[in-house]
């Protein structure tokens, strides 16, 4: 029989600062009921250890600047490396799924990191989606973010990737950090569609977020047919998360992962850590386990507390019909930003970092290649905390680039650091796997 | 002077004995065991001691039985109810335990806060049904009674005042660890030896004061350490495996070096394999694996594999095979199939036994091999010591990668480093060198090897472990074994406050059993302290602190010569 892999990794030794929601405290109450409830001795159950990501790791999905080491700390490297000892258990068919109960957490981390943003240096759950391409050749990837935030880190990275559906279902963000997710954000000009948001109301309840499961996501999903599918677990969806205010329940996870399957969960958020955590991390390893959960129960659950009004379910009705809608129009989308004919699709924003109170300038510009997703340059530019400016160039170099846009990004990063624009340049060259820096002052490369 | 002790290790096939005084093995003996006699099998053996030294100046006798482990194994064990109050979580089917299995109201959180209450009503019931079934022993487990041991004490004063001839234990006393079905499977496996052994230590008790007033009389436990026999009566299962632990302690009391080594304990046709650290044994992470259940009782980590000395030498289809079965003994002992032992006999000219019959019984097999005696000799020594040096990494990756909860503890990756195979069991002089070559290590082998276990169990000390959770917040602490509770005060509570009640609850408990020349002996093995932090404010605080004294040897024991 094969088993459910669980990694706890609780980083009892590591806090952003003592009182932070991200603390020592935070899965310790987690810990007394997996392990007092004795769920790792069941038949069902295998536990894992953790191990440290590398920075070659971290390096095909981030820019750290000005490197990994003086922006990423030792508990994320091991966060991110527990993610990856469960996509190795999963593909070796040690187990028949994982769950991956970590932190610190990492759906809010961009492409290019300067800072921590909310809570999040990288993103765990990239950084093991591009290990399991280079390491599996795994090609197609759906990741549904079921935490209460919307995971404006993991869009960001997959954006302009059409291999990777991207789900997340969150409240809406004209109420909540990171405001972003909102229904018209589908994806980049050559992706566009395979970034799907489903805002929702604050106070929505399980029969809502079952809804948007049974009529959204599982149909997109079984339409996309990826080889994957990860969960992006947060847990502050539920009723008692200090930081958000939605009513969904430990039962409420519990069946939304029986029905969604997903081949391995990533812990995210969640902050109601003695009402909340320590059961909805049962119920998730239940469901994923086949153990039966319906004994399983928050303390002060009152299953007629929840109701779901007549107006909210009438939004999310009509906010499914256009989703779907959407994500099955995405192909003439994608048809037509080619036909354009653009060499290059270009777009600035504004990128803000909550932790440290950071501002990063981006620009960014997509090849319009005919035939692929195209290879990006994105010129970054933020001070950090230290007081000093850093301006960066990046080349990314997907995985599926044609080779004339890999030959192309190459010639790109070349007269980048021979022009030394920038501080710092960086090559993310996924075809080949090979990563570089480039200090411009000291003229030095650098290949992790 | 009153200086000699006792060990017998009572084995399943043999029962050894020695007799340790003033730095030597005065004498040892061995004797067949007989399962249904066993206490007949320990007076033999004692008796035949304390024929060479007067009994007065015997200071400690010490017994490993398989008494518990044999009744557990074999299902002998009496009909036992098992009373779970498990709340909410898991479902009742997850349980499989006793076919006797009651679930009754009582829901405590990991705080040790209650969510519900008990049923009075529905209690008596359930023991009504429990007494109409002509039950006699309950166990009554708590999910989270480690925090919080109301509900559990209720029970059991209710059975108690209305079944007064029952036999009832409460997982609280057993254990204060975390998980819930281990404590209910020990507190079970309690309740179900109890009588058993009460009945047997009576009789021990009597025959061995009948012999010996005055000497102390210890139990050998799984984890390597004795209890008194006054202790052992309310803790039976911790007497389970105490063999494996006998033979580990006998190896670290021969080589007496805080080393990282294997001790490789050969016999007939089974290699038992443990490790030290630092010349403390190496436990098994999840608790004693008794008759398919996990529990908490501490024991070795031991890995059988089904290969000795006695392992038979044959062919099939052309193929050259090693055991795993055992034909008789080995050739050069008078057997007809050739062994291990015959191979490594030839290969390193040991000269065990009838040297000549090794040769022949060998050149056979060779021959149906078509290959040249040596190199089918060099073959079969080849193969046992890969087998076995892949069994030690296992475990050296066993230990290695056990789940690490901290960053501190990922980054700085275990990594065993082994500097010394020692072999213990008849076939080990054959064997051992070798491998310990093979693992590029020196060996040590000693002259006394064959009654390691009976002297590891004679030079012992006792052992204890307790552990202590405080709950500022709360007001509370609860510490284990024996369901200690009370109050602690809010304000300014620190770590050192903590590590002080824990070493309090040491030394109540050493009192309580009769180890209060021990208590200075304990050492703080584990500490963990977390900050309750409630919307940006510090309600409190979390410490749970282990302390212990660990497996090792009595005071005067300053080594054998060898
Ligand atoms: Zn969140
Ligand atoms: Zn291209």
């Amino acid at each position: 029989m094969k088993t459910t892999g669980v990694i706890f990794f609780p980083a009892f030794d590591w806090a952003i600062s003592p009182t932070h929601p991200e603390r020592e405290e935070r899965l310790l109450y987690t810990r007394d009921q997996l392990f007092e409830e004795g769920i790792m001795d069941m038949p069902g159950v295998t536990e894992y250890h953790p191990r440290l990501a590398t920075e070659k790791d971290v390096s095909r999905v981030h820019f750290c600047v000005p490197d990994i080491e003086s922006r990423v700390t030792t508990a994320h490297m091991v966060s991110a490396g527990c993610a990856l000892v469960m996509a190795d258990a999963f593909m070796n068919k040690e187990v028949r799924n994982a769950f991956a109960i970590i932190r610190p957490p990492g759906h809010h981390a961009m492409t290019v990191v300067h800072g921590n943003r909310g809570f999040c240096d990288i993103n765990n759950e990239a950084v093991m989606v591009e290990y399991l391409r280079r390491t599996y050749g795994v090609k197609r990837l759906a990741i549904v973010d079921t935490d209460v935030h919307h995971g404006d880190g993991t869009q960001e990275i997959f954006w302009h990737d059409p291999d990777v559906l991207f789900i997340s279902f969150h409240q809406d963000g004209r109420t909540l950090y990171p405001g972003s997710g909102f229904v018209e954000e589908m994806g980049g000009p050559l992706a566009y569609g395979t970034t799907i948001n489903i805002p929702m109301a604050p106070k929505t309840t399980d029969e809502g977020i079952h809804y948007i499961m049974d009529n959204l996501v599982m149909p997109i999903l079984d339409e996309f047919k990826p080889e994957i599918v990860i969960n992006s677990a947060g847990q502050d969806n539920h009723y008692s998360d200090p930081l958000a205010n939605m009513s969904f329940t430990a039962q409420g996870y519990a069946v939304l992962n029986q029905k969604l399957k997903p081949d391995i969960a990533v812990l995210e958020g969640g902050y109601s850590i003695e009402t909340a955590l320590p059961y909805v991390n049962m119920g998730i390893i239940m469901a994923m386990a086949g153990i039966d959960f319906s004994n399983l129960q928050e303390p002060d659950y009152d299953p007629s507390r929840f109701k779901e009004s007549s107006r909210n379910r009438a939004y999310i009705k009509s906010l499914v019909e256009h989703q779907l809608a959407a994500f099955r129009g995405r192909e003439a989308v994608v048809d037509k930003h080619r036909k354009e004919g653009r060499e290059f699709w270009g777009s600035s924003r504004s990128i803000f970092y909550d932790t440290e109170y950071l501002q990063e300038e981006q620009r960014l510009d997509l090849r319009m290649c005919p035939t692929c997703c195209g290879f990006r340059r994105i010129s970054s530019g933020c001070a950090h905390r230290s007081g000093r400016n850093y301006s960066v160039e990046c080349i990314a170099i997907p995985a599926a680039c044609c080779p004339d846009c890999v030959s192309r990004g190459l010639e790109e990063y070349s007269s980048l650091k021979k022009k030394k624009s920038g501080d710092h340049i960086y090559l993310q060259d996924r075809v080949n796997d090979d990563y570089r820096t480039f200090e411009s002052k000291a003229g030095e490369e650098t290949v992790v | 002077m009153n200086d000699a002790l006792i060990g017998i290790d009572v084995g399943g096939t043999y029962t050894d004995g020695v007799l340790f005084s003033d730095g030597s093995v005065v004498h040892s003996v061995k004797h067949r065991t007989d399962e249904d006699d066993l206490e007949g099998t320990l007076l033999l053996i004692l008796d035949d001691l304390l024929a060479h030294r007067r009994a007065k100046d015997v200071r400690r006798i010490v017994l490993s039985t398989t008494l518990v482990t044999n009744l557990l194994a074999t299902g002998r064990g009496e009909r036992t109810a098992l009373i779970l109050l498990p709340g909410k979580g898991l479902p009742n089917s997850a349980y499989d335990i006793s076919p006797d299995t009651y679930f009754l109201k009582g829901w405590i959180d990991f705080r040790g806060r209650q969510i519900e209450a008990p049923d009075p009503k529905e209690i008596e019931d359930t023991l009504k049904k429990i007494h109409a079934s002509g039950i006699e022993r309950i166990a009554i487990a708590g999910k989270f009674s480690n925090r919080n041991d109301s509900h559990e004490k209720m029970l059991k004063k209710t059975a108690e005042s209305l079944y007064p001839h029952m036999d009832v234990c409460t997982s609280n006393e057993i254990s204060g660890r975390l998980n819930f079905p281990r404590r209910a499977v020990t507190c079970y496996y309690t309740a179900m030896t109890v009588r058993d052994w009460n009945r047997f230590a009576d009789d021990m008790e009597a025959a061995i004061r009948a012999r010996a007033p005055h000497c102390e009389l210890h139990i050998l436990k799984a984890d390597g350490g004795t209890t008194t026999l006054a202790a052992s009566r309310k803790r039976p299962c911790e007497t389970v495996f105490s063999g494996p632990a006998a033979s580990t302690m006998g190896t670290l009391a021969l080589s007496r070096e805080e080393l990282n080594a294997v001790s490789i304990d050969i016999g007939g046709t089974t290699s038992d394999i443990s490790l030290l650290i630092e010349g403390q044994p190496l436990y098994a992470s999840r608790g004693a694996l008794i008759a398919g259940h996990l529990t908490h009782v501490s024991s070795f980590a031991v890995s059988s594999i089904p290969l000795g000395g006695d392992s038979a030498v044959y062919t099939t289809d052309g193929k050259l095979e090693i055991g795993p079965m055992r034909l008789g003994p080995a050739a050069c002992f008078g057997g007809e199939v050739p062994t291990v032992t015959d191979a490594f006999n030839i290969m390193n000219a040991l000269g065990l036994g009838n040297a000549q019959a090794s040769h022949a019984a060998l050149s056979r097999v060779a021959q149906g091999l078509q290959v040249p005696l040596d190199s089918l000799c060099r073959s079969i020594a080849g193969e046992v010591v890969e087998r076995l040096a892949q069994s030690i990494k296992d475990m050296f990756r066993l230990w290695e990668d056990e789940p690490a909860y901290k960053v501190w503890e990922v980054v700085h990756k275990r990594e065993f480093h082994l500097h010394q195979v020692i072999g213990i069991g008849a076939a080990a002089p054959a064997v051992v060198p070798m491998l310990a070559e093979r693992m590029k290590v020196p060996h040590f082998l000693h002259r006394l090897s064959p009654v390691a276990n009976a002297l590891g169990a004679a030079v012992a000390r006792p052992t204890l472990a307790v552990e202590v959770h405080v709950d500022t917040g709360r007001e509370t602490y609860s510490g284990s074994p024996g369901g200690l509770s009370g109050k602690v005060d809010k304000r300014n509570y620190q770590l050192k406050d903590a590590r002080e009640l824990a070493q309090a609850c040491l030394k109540q408990v050493c009192a309580d059993r009769g180890l209060a020349d021990y208590a200075d002996d304990a050492q703080i093995y584990s500490e963990e302290q977390f900050n309750v932090i409630r919307g940006w404010e510090q309600e409190g605080k979390l410490f749970d602190i282990g302390i212990q004294i660990s497996p090792g040897f009595i005071r005067e024991f300053k080594g054998v010569e060898n």
